[in-house]
């Protein structure tokens, strides 16, 4: 069953399409990677998403809802979450009130308090192994901590989608698998979808997702199962060969 | 007839005040468009160079326009003193705190002036003959003042234009990183340009004193302050020369809605006039915030 | 847990109290410490705005100024006179409608800037309407409204002297209770969490499913019929006349910044520590320098503002944290 659909999108800045005519379906619990290098328009693609931008062409359904010119804020109480690529905590509260701000202004809007909002960020704090510095300042983080409390935060909003900014240039492997594992996690757990986007395809995108979708100059150039859609021959070309070409001159 | 040779005489007078005006807006635009400061102790240093013509002039026997020379090297000093001292501390802080920090400067230059003049209105009269325009007579004086505004800008503008240290400062208004990555000293040219943007301001309070006969007072320069921002925001904020036009603008609705104005019975048409000006402000800032000349 | 969330309330409460009895019965105290009552109203009024959003209303003394207005059309309409003391109730009404529409006005307009072009927007309504009232003599235009003459009949001498004296003074501690109480509440609602989030980064509480356009525009508003019920009682009613070259004066807004700033912004005990600091340095270096307050004052400021940016309950907030006393401080 289809839980985002989006048909036609496209965004463009003055000259520059950003999004090109992308459709797009997103499965009830599914596990999705979406890749592509820098400036192949995901990071956009999210923006649409969320709301951060309009679209220019083409409509955004959410089972069946338009939400094509509904508002950010709306379409978070609607059950969609993320996390954005360079960490955005709300600096000088405490990573506590970080996260019971996402559970305040989630799906349960209205009818939670704060003491159950705080409740519930504590809860998804321990998830992702933040619960010891519950009381420190958000801005006091390190980045990859900052990280995994925009997972949580995005987590105490109880969404249906969740979509997760994991272009992160510099990150070392380790920290790569210890997110891949907390998400799988809590993937099994909470049973929502959850769209992961990454620059290169590496292994954390294999040890996640089920189906991968690529990007490449606003366009969607593959769409499949993960093995299938690392042995497309346009993926192979387009970007594994520039991939390939990247490591050499590095 | 006697109507439209009196609003004709307003609106020359109005580009001769715009011209001071611009010149008195372009340390503001400078410095916001560099520092991303809003100078809200911006008229107080209008008011130190006021007092540096009148002291000058009565002391002296200094005209105004060597007294202008004065007021800029007074200005580009407190401008360097300023900058090490308060505003050098508050590049990263937020907004909250410039504005507070600047409007605490104009206090306390306002309140020295206070101390070593007194509260008191002054003023003194450069008398040099006039210009007999037909719709108007223009004193010689501010014929000078729009003269010198004009050089003063072009000189600024070539500066900007022509030389190294104007093209880096450029290069640091564009892309603060990007200049520091090509080795421009970014701290060095914030320090210049507060600095020259004060020096600016505090000549323009010279010519200022030219079209207010009595109207130098410590506490003159909180109407000059707001007028600025008024300027700065028609010119696009962060654009001196912007602000040197939008200048003109403003001296020509001023002038011209006061003839205006005047003739509805029972108002007040000095008052209405700012209330107007202030109305501009608003509509523009929805509107156009980048200003009237600038791109979006 | 729950309970303790308001003990800082308390604290804040106390300190009023300590005040009150304080000016009372101490000789000669009690002008002192209506003013520094009225700085400390001021600064929570202020802060509610500020504190919660982050957005700086360099006009905010425009709504103390209208709310002086309204209280002083009230009392001096010979309409009203018959109402006798009660006269004050439509007089804080109409100050606090007054004030709501132009900050709803403004609000819905000016709240679509961000940053510098929104202080420079709200000096401009604050310059705009004095300018608008003395030129199209509005309301007494330049020579403002005296109301000594009509309170003193709608309220009969007695009452009336005890009014400037007294119960306009008190009525400054029942507002700041008020804000102290919105302030408490803001801060353990879904509101406060709202504002403070849109404070720290406005487009990502978007995101995360803020309604910010919604949630600055009440902060705005209740920060905006605050400051006028201020006006309305500690200027009009205090000093029976309003004057627009006083009650627009942009030194009260720079009061307000001041006091929130020294004291901590968007902390509930904030304002009330840095109205007392600041109204007791005020009113010190009135008796011992006067004239030179404001000499001695502005680089005093620069130093908090490069020193202690966080104010002295940011400090002491983050001392406390974890410790016994950190529920009584917020």
């Amino acid at each position: 069953m289809s839980l985002l659909e989006l048909k036609g999108v496209t965004k463009r800045f003055g000259g520059l399409v950003a999004v090109d005519h992308v459709d797009l379906v997103i499965n009830e619990g599914e596990r999705l990677g979406i890749v592509g290098t820098n400036g192949s328009g995901k990071t956009t693609l999210y923006n649409l998403i969320s709301g951060v931008y309009t679209c220019d062409e083409g409509s955004i359904l959410l089972e069946g809802l338009d939400i094509t010119n509904m508002p950010a804020y709306k379409r978070a109480h609607l059950g969609l979450a993320r996390s954005f690529q360079i960490p955005r905590p709300f600096g000088q509260i405490t990573v506590r009130e970080n996260v019971a701000i996402g559970a305040l202004f989630g799906t349960l809007i209205g009818e939670i308090g704060e003491d159950e909002a705080l409740e519930i960020g504590e809860y998804y704090l321990e998830k992702v192994g933040l619960y010891p510095k519950r009381n420190e300042i958000a801005n006091a983080l390190t980045p990859i901590e900052k990280k995994l409390m925009e997972v949580a935060r995005a987590l105490s909003m109880k969404p249906r989608l969740v979509l997760l900014d994991e272009a992160m240039a510099g990150m070392n492997p380790k920290d790569i698998d210890r997110i891949v594992e907390i998400i799988n996690k809590i993937h099994e757990e909470e049973k929502i979808s959850i769209v992961s986007m990454v620059e290169h395809i590496m292994r954390a995108v294999v040890n996640f997702a089920e189906r991968v979708v690529v990007m490449n100059q606003g366009k969607k150039i593959a769409d499949a199962p993960t093995q299938e859609a690392l042995n497309d021959q346009k993926v192979i070309d387009v970007y594994l060969g520039r991939f390939a070409l990247e490591e050499q001159n590095a | 007839m006697e109507f439209l040779r009196m609003f004709s005489g307003d609106l020359i007078n109005g580009i001769i005040l715009g011209a001071v005006y611009g010149l008195m807006t372009m340390g503001l635009s400078l410095i916001f468009g560099v520092l991303k400061v809003v100078n809200v102790g911006h008229g107080a240093f209008i008011m130190v160079g006021a007092f540096i013509a009148y002291w000058m002039f009565t002391l002296f026997g200094l005209p105004p326009l060597l007294s202008a020379i004065l007021a800029l090297i007074v200005g580009i000093a407190l401008g360097f003193f300023f900058y090490y001292v308060v505003m050098k501390w508050l590049l990263e802080a937020p907004e909250l705190s410039t504005l507070l920090a600047t409007f605490a400067i104009g206090i306390f230059l306002a309140e020295v002036a206070k101390a070593v003049w007194g509260p008191d209105y002054r003023g003194y009269s450069w008398n040099v003959g006039s210009l007999n325009l037909g719709v108007t007579t223009i004193p010689m004086a501010k014929v000078y003042a729009l003269l010198s505004s004009i050089v003063i800008a072009v000189a600024l503008y070539l500066w900007f234009k022509k030389t190294r240290a104007g093209n880096a400062l450029r290069g640091v208004v564009e892309d603060k990183e990007g200049a520091r990555v090509c080795g421009i000293n970014v701290e060095g040219y914030y320090a210049l340009s507060f600095a020259i943007g004060i020096g600016l301001t505090v000549m323009s309070g010279v010519f200022i004193t030219l079209f207010v006969p009595v109207g130098i007072n410590p506490y003159m320069g909180e109407v000059y302050t707001i007028k600025a921002f008024v300027i700065a925001v028609l010119g696009g904020l962060a654009s001196p020369w912007g602000a040197f036009f939008g200048g003109f603008i403003f001296g020509l609705v001023e002038n011209g809605s006061y003839a205006i104005l005047g003739l509805i019975p029972g108002v007040e048409p000095f008052s209405l006039t700012q209330c107007l000006a202030f109305a501009i402000l608003l509509v523009l800032l929805l509107l156009k915030p980048e200003g009237l000349l600038g791109k979006k | 847990m729950n309970k303790g969330k308001y003990y800082p309330l308390f604290v804040a409460i106390g300190i009023f109290l300590v005040l009150f009895i304080f000016g009372k019965f101490a000789q000669g105290m009690w002008e002192p410490v209506a003013l520094i009552m009225f700085y400390v109203a001021v600064g929570e009024a202020f802060n509610v705005f500020l504190g919660f959003t982050g957005y700086v209303n360099f006009g905010y003394v425009v709504f103390m100024g209208l709310g002086s207005y309204g209280m002083a059309l009230v009392v001096s309409s010979s309409s009203m006179a018959g109402l006798g003391p009660w006269i004050l109730i439509p007089g804080f009404l109409f100050a606090a409608i007054m004030a709501g529409i132009l900050a709803a006005g403004v609000g819905a307009i000016a709240l679509r800037l961000r940053g510098a072009y929104f202080a420079i927007a709200t000096i401009g309504v604050n310059q705009g309407v004095k300018f608008f009232i003395e030129g199209a003599k509005i309301w007494g235009g330049s020579e403002g409204i005296i109301i000594s003459k009509p309170l003193k009949v709608a309220l009969g001498p007695h009452l009336a002297n005890a009014v400037t004296t007294f119960w306009a003074d008190f009525l400054v501690f029942m507002i700041a209770i008020l804000a102290a109480v919105i302030t408490i509440v803001f801060l353990h609602t879904r509101l406060g969490y709202g504002l403070i989030a849109l404070r720290e980064d406005e487009d990502a509480a978007r995101v995360m499913g803020v309604n910010t356009t919604k949630y600055k525009n009440i902060a705005f508003l209740v920060s905006s019929i605050l400051a006028a019920l201020v006006g309305a009682t500690a200027w009009c009613l205090k000093t029976t006349y309003v004057f627009p070259d006083d009650v627009f004066a942009l030194s009260y807004t720079v009061d307000a910044i001041v006091i929130v700033m020294m004291g901590g912004t968007g902390t509930l005990l904030g304002p009330v520590v840095g109205g007392l600091i600041y109204g007791i340095l005020k009113y010190w270096l009135g008796i011992l320098l006067p004239g030179f307050q404001l000499l001695i004052l502005a680089p005093f400021i620069i130093i908090i503002i490069i020193l202690f940016p966080e104010g002295i309950v940011g400090v002491l907030k983050k001392r406390v944290r974890g410790k016994k006393l950190e529920k009584f401080i917020a």
